[in-house]
């Protein structure tokens, strides 16, 4: 039986697409976003994240360890030895205050797809569904297109939440039995590209100029990372304005809560310290967009109430 | 006219309490204001003197025609209140002073001849946190469309038509005859008291004092004829029951805009006044409200459907909304009467408000208010144009008398059964004998044992209710309220007795997922999976988890908690709340109506919370029970979904009084144009799912922790607790912590 691995399920998500969703997050994602929000999925393995707040010290979790990763720190807490730790989660299982977390577990579709129908109510009225998002969850396409194709058969609207830092494949895959596709572009240029995710541009502008030859519903999301990205704002607006459909584009401004998680999962923060964006620099980077024609409204977009 | 309403706001605060000294709303009764003359009447010190010498004076005279004379003897001796900074009148002794001489007096007189088996009862399940059982009149709404239409003299005439009717059909024997004069007696002082007022307003030399004076006159000799005079009659109706006659009115209006529509368009179409006066006015009526401050938030409802089922909202309805978010003002409360029908965007125009922070909105659905009234008898158009009153009460307009009698204590049942009957917190004999929990074999054995102990506590405490509800017209009779019921009038039986149509009495659910994660809890840890003893688990429990703290948090990790969609617990919380729905509701009264279920925590999750011993779902000796239909604090771990699904599993609709779920927001979830979509939706699956009331509290944890650290820079800071808006700064740390225990788990 196919399996899939995810990180977490959120239901009443409401800014993954239109209306009132759950998202589902994929673990594994080729890219390393300097602002990334979700570090516990960037890794495809699962990883043991420490909330060192809800430890009670109770000891319960040290001599679980089958690599013998865990003893006890000098505070009463247990002092995690990443090096060793495999993400088992035989800690996490037994740890009574949800301090000790596995991100990152197995899924079959016969497990996803009862808790993804449950508030089907919800999604028929307001026109929300299901988003696959990640990580980066075209990673594991071979089991999002079963996944979708059953989520349909039930006549529910998806969403794919995409990098486009995949192969063609996977989106062709996809393509058929997706709604919505959330698209991220970050930079055009290769080096701003590379400086903020690790990587050059690849494969995303032609996967997402043919997501909109074969006429996908497209929604372009932009993190807006003042001092990283910003100046890349007039040339993705070019670059958008020239695909057959103008879609529907909207700015996520960076903002700077994901320091604990960054923390549990004993990773660095790349950021550390970087504020939000200010209004004024925000509206800007709208008012260059919308000079493209470029805006947050979808033209084809029926509320339903 | 200027729009001075916020230079004017502090005299106005000034008129019902000090603002130079703390305000505890719990005790506003205790307090008095500031600005009335002396020259205009007696003080309390000598009001009391005076209905003393009254009592002794009329103490052979029917209880009715006694209160009348007290009511009579302070409207006509009251200091009175008219100041440059007010639009509004007001009464110096508003703090029910009849009570000592009457009411209170007469309780005591009809509780001493209750059986002392019952008193005892009742005095240790009081103890206990199990139930609480009061005579109550603070929960009817009257018939407002005569009040408008007749106006106070004209109310006065059809009391003289009514008693000519009796008199004629050879139908006014002493009794009646008494109960007449007595309402005769009660509003002609009523006009006496707009006369002094009249010439008080009259005698001052200040802008509002012209509009004052002949709004007073106009209601002197009749019914009011513009938006500005029938605010005032609202108003002062409310005053002269709440603070004098011993009865709350609880809905300004039948719908504040359905019954100030007719005033306001007629006033705008005729230039009469300018909607700039009309929102004059209206901000300094809500006000009123404001400044009194009553801890529950005085209501009123807007929206909703007429006889024929069409939506009855319209720039009235958007005007007075508004007028209210303008004036950043928490009370009084606002229900939204929503339907089918309703535009979305009024309903958005509330949650906006909400979403900003006003937390003093809830939403009524309608399509269950209308299944619950027919349930118990009203017909389509009665439940169609009901009324709701207090927090999430329905009421027939005009002719549903409804008593508040019995608060009872949910998880106080399934305690019982580890003491076979006993109550840990009291030693005393609560409940009948199930067995020592040795005896308890299987998860179904504990389960009927719990119900068992349910049965017990309701029939007892209705077997309570019974012997005094009967007399609760001896006790307090409907002077103000009965005129205003015509039906009552008609068959010359006073409110409180059987005079309405519809004279029922409800008993309000508490703790009930509290209750479901208890039981869940023992099905669980005790029978399925046999991790502990029911031994082990009562000794955990008299030691209030101290020594248990590993079994403690395997029991708050449990999945099985009430409120996230989790089906075992869903299925036993739909049992659970069935078999109570089939215990309570339709039973008969002793006023002629019925018994009818509400799930609705008032403040008593706290109270009864308190007397409370440690119970097995993990909650620690005295911590708040779970509130309304929303589950224990901190174990909604799936979301407002799942929340919802959960809670319309309860059949909501059959909760013939009334049943309310609160759902905790993140600010996030309901940013921008894609949060308020998705929150309407949310809304209107909850209300086309069979949803009753709903009530949002959009909360961020870290503005909370912040908000407890710094509760200077929070004042305005509120939340919804059942019903009530309370201070974020009233509330106790441990509550406090309670909610932020909450908002950390929302999703």
């Amino acid at each position: 039986m196919i399996r899939g691995r995810i990180f977490d399920i959120k239901r009443f998500a409401v800014h993954d697409g239109d209306g009132i969703r759950t998202t589902i997050f994929f673990s594994g994602c080729p890219l390393r976003c300097l602002w990334c929000h979700n570090p516990e999925g960037i890794a495809p393995e699962p990883r043991l994240a420490f909330h060192r707040q809800r430890c009670s010290q109770c000891g319960d979790c040290l001599s679980l360890c089958p690599k013998s990763a865990l003893a006890t720190g000098p505070d009463g807490t247990p002092l995690l030895d990443r090096d060793r730790c495999t993400g088992c989660g035989v800690c996490a299982a037994a740890c009574q205050n949800e301090a000790l977390v596995r991100c990152g577990r197995d899924v079959t579709i016969e497990d996803l797809l009862p808790v993804l129908l449950e508030d089907r109510p919800f999604y028929d009225n307001s026109g929300g569904g299901v988003t696959l998002s990640g990580g980066e969850c075209l990673l594991q396409d071979e089991f999002c297109e079963p996944l979708l194709r059953e989520l349909k058969a039930e006549g529910i609207r998806t969403a794919v939440d995409t990098c486009g830092f995949v192969t063609r494949e996977a989106i062709d895959r996809v393509a058929p039995w997706t709604d919505d596709f959330l698209y991220d572009i970050k930079a055009l240029d290769d080096v701003v590209h590379s400086r903020c995710t690790g990587r050059p541009c690849g494969p995303i502008p032609d996967n997402l100029r043919h997501l909109d030859k074969i006429g996908a519903r497209i929604e372009v999301r932009i993190p807006f990372v003042p001092g990283y990205n910003d100046g890349e704002i007039d040339r993705i607006g070019q670059f958008l304005a020239d695909l057959d459909r103008r879609p529907r584009v909207r700015l996520l401004p960076y903002n700077p809560f994901a320091g604990s998680k960054y923390e549990s999962l004993g990773m660095k923060n790349p950021l550390p310290g970087l504020p939000p964006p200010d209004e004024d620099h925000l509206a800007e980077a709208r008012r260059r967009l919308a000079s493209c024609g470029l805006t947050e409204d979808r033209p084809d977009a029926v509320e339903r109430v | 006219m200027t729009h001075s309403i916020e230079k004017d706001r502090t005299f106005i605060e000034s008129k019902y309490h000090r603002t130079d000294e703390p305000f505890n709303p719990f005790i506003r009764m205790a307090y008095h204001g500031t600005g009335y003359a002396p020259e205009t009447g007696l003080d309390d010190l000598d009001i009391r003197s005076g209905l003393e010498v009254l009592a002794a004076e009329h103490a052979d005279l029917p209880h009715s025609l006694q209160k009348a004379h007290a009511v009579a003897y302070i409207l006509d001796n009251t200091r009175l209140y008219v100041s440059p900074h007010d639009y509004f009148v007001g009464i110096d002794a508003w703090c029910r002073m009849i009570a000592q001489t009457t009411i209170r007096k007469w309780e005591k007189d009809v509780f001493a001849t209750l059986p002392p088996e019952l008193i005892e009862f009742q005095y240790a399940a009081r103890q206990g946190g199990a139930l609480d059982m009061r005579p109550d009149y603070d929960h009817s709404v009257p018939d407002w469309q005569s009040i408008l239409s007749l106006g106070f003299p004209g109310l006065l005439q059809r009391i003289f038509h009514h008693r000519e009717h009796h008199r004629n059909a050879q139908r006014l024997n002493p009794e009646r005859a008494a109960f007449f004069d007595a309402m005769t007696i009660e509003y002609r002082a009523i006009l006496r008291l707009l006369e002094r007022m009249r010439r008080c307003a009259e005698a001052q030399l200040f802008e509002k004092s012209p509009i004052l004076s002949k709004c007073l006159a106009h209601l002197h000799d009749g019914p009011p004829t513009d938006t500005y005079e029938a605010l005032q009659t609202i108003y002062l109706f409310f005053l002269i029951c709440e603070s004098v006659d011993h009865y709350q009115v609880r809905s300004l209006g039948n719908g504040l805009d359905a019954s100030l529509r007719p005033f306001i368009q007629r006033d705008l179409a005729s230039g009469r006044w300018t909607e700039l006066h009309i929102r004059t006015f209206l901000s300094y009526f809500l006000m009123q409200f404001s400044a009194i401050g009553n801890y529950w938030g005085h209501p009123f409802y807007l929206g909703g459907s007429d006889e024929q089922g069409r939506c009855t909202v319209d720039d009235v309805s958007y005007l007075i909304l508004d007028v209210y978010d303008t004036l950043h003002i928490y009370n009084p409360k606002i229900q939204i009467k929503i339907g089918a029908g309703t535009p979305a965007a009024f309903r958005r125009k509330a949650l906006d408000m909400i979403r900003r922070g006003t937390s003093s909105i809830v939403f009524v659905c309608e399509d269950a208010m209308i299944r619950a009234m027919m349930g118990y008898g009203a017909t389509l158009q009665e439940a169609r144009t009901a009324d709701i009153s207090g927090c999430y009460e329905y009421r027939v307009r005009g002719n549903e008398n409804v008593t508040l009698s019995i608060y009872l204590n949910l998880l106080k049942a399934v305690q019982l059964v580890f003491g076979n009957g006993t109550d840990h917190d009291t030693g005393f004999q609560l409940g009948p004998p199930t067995g020592h929990i040795h005896t308890l074999q299987t998860f179904s054995d504990f389960r009927t044992a719990c119900l068992r102990q349910l049965d017990a506590l309701i029939d007892q405490a209705i077997r309570f209710t019974d012997c005094y509800e009967g007399r609760l017209e001896d006790i307090n009779p409907s002077i103000m309220l009965t005129p205003v019921c015509e039906n009552a009038l008609r068959r010359g039986i006073p409110a409180y007795a059987e005079g309405m149509s519809y004279n029922n009495s409800s008993l309000l659910c508490i703790g009930f997922a509290s209750a479901v994660d208890t039981m869940m809890t023992v099905k669980k840890m005790v029978y399925d999976e046999r991790r502990i003893t029911l031994d082990e688990l009562k000794a955990a429990l008299d030691a209030n988890w101290d020594g248990y703290e590993p079994i403690r948090r395997a029991v708050r990790r449990l999945p099985f908690k009430f409120g996230n969609h989790e089906p075992e617990t869903d299925a036993l919380a739909e049992a659970f709340s069935s078999y109570l729905l089939g215990r309570i509701n339709l039973r008969p009264n002793s006023r002629g109506g019925i018994y009818k279920a509400e799930m609705h925590a008032a403040l008593h999750f706290r109270s009864f919370g308190s007397a409370c011993g440690a119970s097995p779902d993990g909650r620690r000796q005295g911590d708040e029970l779970s509130k309304n239909a929303s589950p224990s604090v901190g174990m909604d771990r799936n979301g407002a979904t799942a929340l919802i699904l959960s809670a319309l599993k309860l059949h909501p609709q059959q909760y013939m009084e009334g049943f309310c779920l609160d759902v905790m927001l993140h600010p996030s979830a309901v940013a921008g144009e894609d949060g308020m979509k998705a929150w309407d939706a949310l809304l209107e699956t909850y209300r086309k799912g069979g949803g009753a009331s709903i009530q949002f509290n959009v909360m961020d944890a870290a503005i909370l922790r912040d908000a407890q650290e710094h509760p200077e820079r929070y004042r305005n800071l509120q939340v919804r607790v059942c019903g009530w808006n309370v201070l974020w700064n009233n509330l106790d740390p441990q509550e406090q912590a309670a909610y932020i225990e909450r908002a950390e788990n929302i999703r």
